[in-house]
């Protein structure tokens, strides 16, 4: 078997520090444990063993749903925004001007920042009287909204930022699937004179699906699991409207000390993903174009 | 090559340079803040440029942890952590994309599922884990994960997929072993790939913040973002230290960056004349 | 082929189970007393120091609160508690509160945790209720502050030393005071007088505020005291969230913000911290803790004092205090109680700690306390300890951080007025009622 010496150190990662800690995570979702407690001791898991009323809880109280509802609502924001700029980043860069290189070293300076000073700073930015933001509308007559403090504005806020900081790395993801198009699929189309937005929609867009398709499967994973960003901007709020899954299980797990109950929602949260992903792996023989 | 002027030139630079513009002002920002004096982060009106900058807070950074044993300890973790995953994560993705194997399927679907599962839960697992194995407070538990990257994979395979097999088989044909097909075909093959993945995997391994905490108590192994992180206090938190300590954490990634980019570059090129 | 991988799989996992339960016996630590434990020489006593203890021992202490800018402080003291008793080695380990508790967590449950460490009042009794901490036992205790070593004992079991010590007093601007042509507040005052200076002061200016009182669940709870009110009924065991007092309380400061406007919304805020605002010479008053002390004597351009916060049926004040406890697995829980009962209450450390201007040592010698007194601004530092007198415990139980997490959510719809003040405590009581089992 050629493939096993190649796959052995990835599988046995996937063995110890993926696999095994997910199954323990699910009997975890079984219990009442409460995140203190040792887990080693014998009798443990007889002693906290509740059968699936975690589940039940999670399912049946009226949190779950909205905060499922508010990371779709992030999701629904966020991925169409991210693919657009994005596919413009990437568009812009494949292009062979003058200071091409110097826009891409830049473009990607917001990846390179960490979460944690990304975050503080675009929450000091958007501050609606005294940040850098609302005082640039203004500069334009605009009045902007609280942002961060605002209800309906809080989530939306959340996204720009996510877009900001990823669509640098996307973008060049998407550059590396644009550069590997045949060049002579544009010259026959020049010579049936198709202009550059014609090109670029009949051409370029079919022919890098496959690099579109990756971009949004691990998007959408990424948005499911959103949580540093809100950690420190908002925290949830204001008034629950950025609450969302991983901020959930992150505050029943190591703050309500609820851990079993934790475990259980984020086996939640992998199902729905799952089921995201599947959806997508599926749908992706009617766009996705790999004969490229 | 690519075909050039699909834009007007002033309509390509005003895009650009506004994307620019918006991609570097929190960047400015930050530099800004580091500058002034102290905790002046909302300060009123806002001082864009500080009126009397200053470099106290740098100084403050490096008097207050052992800096450089610090990001020496930073550099190997990160160092380790990347190649590791580079190499792991390339040997699978070539299994994946270039051998055929029963299962092969299963497994990949499998890698897949793992990244969907958020790291918070498996947390206290993986810790109990590691310390069954002996690991904690060693460099290896924050290092051994670093061999099941199932993000890196998918990344490769989805690259991998994409050269002709007609390239590999030839070199099969000329009694090429399987190891040199991967070494000298396929890897170079996903330059820009691999540039862009020890990129974010040095970022995400530099940056790495609670795990790095939960596994390396003895204080002369601490990694930069834990000694930055005790420049919050309780109460407060001195935000141009804080800036000023991020910037220069910033420096071994724009480093690392800006040599993964010449590769990038060659990279995208080669995938321009392969087509 | 498929089903050999399968069963390839099953078989790493079952191995990797049978390993961990293996390992899982050797790294309990022993339940069995340890020789220190028994041996009479290191009982945390004051003679211990004239008759060390033969065996030398490193004990681990991790904290928060030094975190920011006392390091070195914290270190000092070390360096002189070691003096004294040459025989304790204490390796200190100094986290930011962020993920301080995380790391704990994992560490109690991995069985790593140090032999004593800080916990906050949010996360101290689920820590003890859970078995984890020892019980603080043969140290003398007549040094420390009453209330707030009262604060940190369940069901009678003293689990954690109160370590340090902040309260929260009346700041104000003397000069928007005087351009109001105001008295100054005394430690008579009310909320009503509060009410009376902020609607002046407010008059000043369009942007000039008079209070600065946020609807947070710590104001809140201390509101409710001043009101006569509580979150929990006298025996714990039901919630009280939206009694008429409550309701009251927080009625008051929900119009302070919506009705007189003396206190600036979150708009009007725009992001700004409430230090700022005061700082920027724009806001009349504000009930904040004494750490921010330092920071004001820096940042203000103005005069300011400080007054015991103001009352209503009664006075009650906010104390925030941290624990020092040990862990009941540690092999060195005597070196562990002598090290927390030093820090926590020996005036050597204590003059460290004021030196330093960190905060207050949760201690009764008045002796050491004075030196405190001399520091300026402001003038009226004896209302710090005036304060003293009012002190409101807050309501310590297993589910602290979920309950105060419901009744602040709740309490921030009432303040962007999207729900009456009513409701919102309602919904609270609802909410913790379901969610939460006392007792």
């Amino acid at each position: 078997m050629t493939a096993s010496p190649f796959l052995l150190p990835s599988f046995i990662g996937l063995l110890v520090f993926s696999l095994l800690p997910i199954v323990i995570s699910f009997f975890l979702s079984l219990t009442d444990w409460n995140g203190l407690d040792r887990i080693a001791e014998a009798g443990f898991f007889e002693e906290h063993f509740i059968g699936l009323d975690n589940y039940k809880a999670i399912l049946g109280g009226g949190e779950f749903w909205r905060v499922l509802l508010n990371t779709l609502k992030y999701i629904v924001l966020y991925i169409p925004l991210m693919l657009a700029c994005s596919l413009s980043v990437a568009y812009l860069l494949s292009r062979e001007r003058r200071g091409v290189t110097a826009f891409r070293i830049i473009y990607y300076i917001p990846v390179l920042t960490s979460w944690v000073a990304a975050s503080m700073i675009w929450k000091s930015m958007l501050s609606p009287q005294y940040g850098a933001v609302n005082n640039l509308l203004a500069l334009f007559g605009i009045d902007g909204p609280g942002w961060l403090l605002d209800e309906n504005w809080a989530m939306p806020a959340i996204v720009l930022v996510s877009v900001w900081k990823d669509m640098g790395f996307f973008g060049l993801i998407l550059l590396s699937g644009m550069v590997g198009i045949n060049k002579s699929y544009y010259e026959a189309a020049a010579l049936d004179g198709a202009g550059a937005w014609k090109r670029f929609w009949k051409i370029t867009l079919p022919l890098m699906t496959p690099a579109i398709f990756y971009v949004l499967v691990v998007s959408l994973i990424n948005a499911f699991q959103l949580f540093p960003q809100i950690m420190i901007m908002t925290d949830g709020g204001p008034n629950g409207a950025t609450q969302v899954m991983v901020e959930r299980i992150y505050k029943y797990g190591f703050r309500y000390y609820r851990m079993g109950y934790a475990a259980a929602f984020s086996w939640l949260l992998f199902i729905i993903i799952m089921l995201c992903t599947w959806l997508q792996m599926k749908g992706q023989k009617k766009w996705v174009n790999y004969d490229s | 090559m690519i075909r050039k002027r699909h834009l007007s030139a002033a309509g390509y630079y005003v895009v650009s340079i506004l994307l620019a513009v918006v991609s570097l002002i929190p960047f400015l920002w930050m530099i800004s803040t580091s500058l002034k004096s102290r905790g002046a982060l909302m300060s009123i009106p806002i001082e864009w440029i500080p009126e009397d900058p200053t470099l106290s807070a740098y100084g403050e950074v490096f008097s207050r942890f052992p800096f450089l044993q610090t990001i020496g300890n930073s550099l190997f973790i990160s160092i380790t952590f990347t190649l590791i995953t580079l190499v792991s994560a390339s040997m699978a993705a070539f299994a994946f994309a270039k051998i055929r194997f029963r299962g092969s399927n299963v497994i990949l679907k499998i890698y897949l599922a793992m990244m969907m599962i958020p790291t918070q839960v498996t947390m206290i697992p993986l810790f109990v884990i590691m310390n069954r194995l002996g690991l904690i407070d060693s460099y290896a538990s924050v290092i051994l994960p670093s061999i099941f990257k199932p993000f890196a994979v998918f990344m490769l395979v989805q690259q991998m997929q994409s050269i002709p097999n007609d390239y590999l088989d030839a070199a099969r044909v000329d009694g090429a072993g399987i190891f040199h097909v991967y070494g000298r075909i396929a890897l170079p093959m996903c330059a820009p790939t691999l540039a862009t993945l020890a990129v974010t995997t040095f970022m995400e391994s530099w940056n790495d913040y609670l795990w790095p905490l939960l596994m390396l108590t003895d204080r002369n192994k601490m990694t930069l973002p834990i000694a930055l992180s005790t420049l919050n206090g309780q109460y407060n938190t001195e935000y141009n230290v804080l800036m000023a300590g991020s910037l220069i954490s910033m420096i071994p990634i724009i480093i690392i960056y800006l040599c993964a980019q010449k590769q990038f570059k060659n990279g995208l090129m080669a995938g321009g004349i392969k087509g | 082929m498929k089903k050999r991988l399968s069963a390839v799989l099953a078989c790493c996992l079952a191995l990797l189970m049978v390993l961990s339960a293996c390992g899982s016996q050797e790294s309990e630590p022993s339940a069995a007393p340890t020789a220190a434990e028994s041996d009479p020489g290191t009982a945390p006593s004051a003679e211990s120091s004239e008759e060390p203890a033969a065996e030398p021992v490193t004990i681990t202490y991790c904290n928060f609160n030094s975190s920011g800018g006392n390091e070195e402080t914290l270190q000092r003291m070390y360096e002189a508690f070691h003096e004294e008793y040459p025989n304790i080695t204490v390796e200190i380990e100094t986290i930011a509160i962020d993920d301080y508790f995380t790391q704990m967590q994992t560490r109690i449950v991995g069985g790593t945790a140090p032999d004593c460490f800080e916990m906050n009042i949010e996360n101290f009794a689920a820590y003890a209720n859970m078995g984890v901490l020892a019980p603080i036992e043969g140290v003398d205790l007549s040094g420390l502050d009453e209330t707030a070593l009262s604060a940190f004992t369940v069901d009678g079991v003293q689990y954690g030393l109160p370590g340090n010590f902040s309260n929260v007093v009346l700041i104000y601007n003397k000069d928007l005071f005087d351009q109001a042509d105001l008295e100054y507040p005394t430690s008579d005052w009310t909320q009503d007088d509060v009410q009376a200076a902020a609607e002046a002061i407010r008059a000043l200016g369009d942007d000039i505020y008079g209070y600065y009182q946020p609807l947070t669940y710590n104001e809140f709870y201390k509101a409710c005291a001043q009101f006569g009110g509580s979150l929990l009924n006298e025996d714990r065991t039901e919630f009280t969230i939206n009694s008429p007092e409550n309701v009251a309380a927080a009625q008051m400061m929900a119009d302070r913000v919506l009705v007189t406007n003396v206190q600036p919304t979150a708009e009007q805020m725009g992001g700004m911290g409430d230090w700022d605002l005061f700082m920027s010479g724009r806001l009349g008053m504000i009930p904040t803790g004494i750490w921010a002390f330092n920071t004001f004597a820096e940042g203000c351009d103005f005069a300011w004092d400080i007054a015991v916060e103001p009352g209503m049926e009664q006075k009650a004040t906010h104390f925030f205090s941290n624990a020092c406890v040990v862990n009941e697995a540690s092999e060195n829980k005597d070196a562990a109680m002598t090290w927390i009962t030093w820090l926590c209450s020996s005036p050597t450390a204590a003059e460290i700690r004021i030196e330093a201007g960190w905060d207050l040592p949760a201690i009764n010698d008045e002796e050491v306390l004075a030196s405190y007194l001399d520091l300026t601004p402001p003038d009226n530092r004896e209302a710090v300890f005036e304060s003293l007198d009012y002190l409101v415990v807050p309501p310590v139980i297993e589910d602290y951080a979920l309950m105060s997490d419901i009744i602040g959510q709740q309490l921030e719809a009432a303040a962007a007025g999207t729900v009456s003040v009513q409701e919102a405590l309602d919904e609270a009581q609802a909410q913790c009622e379901a969610q939460i089992t006392l007792g």
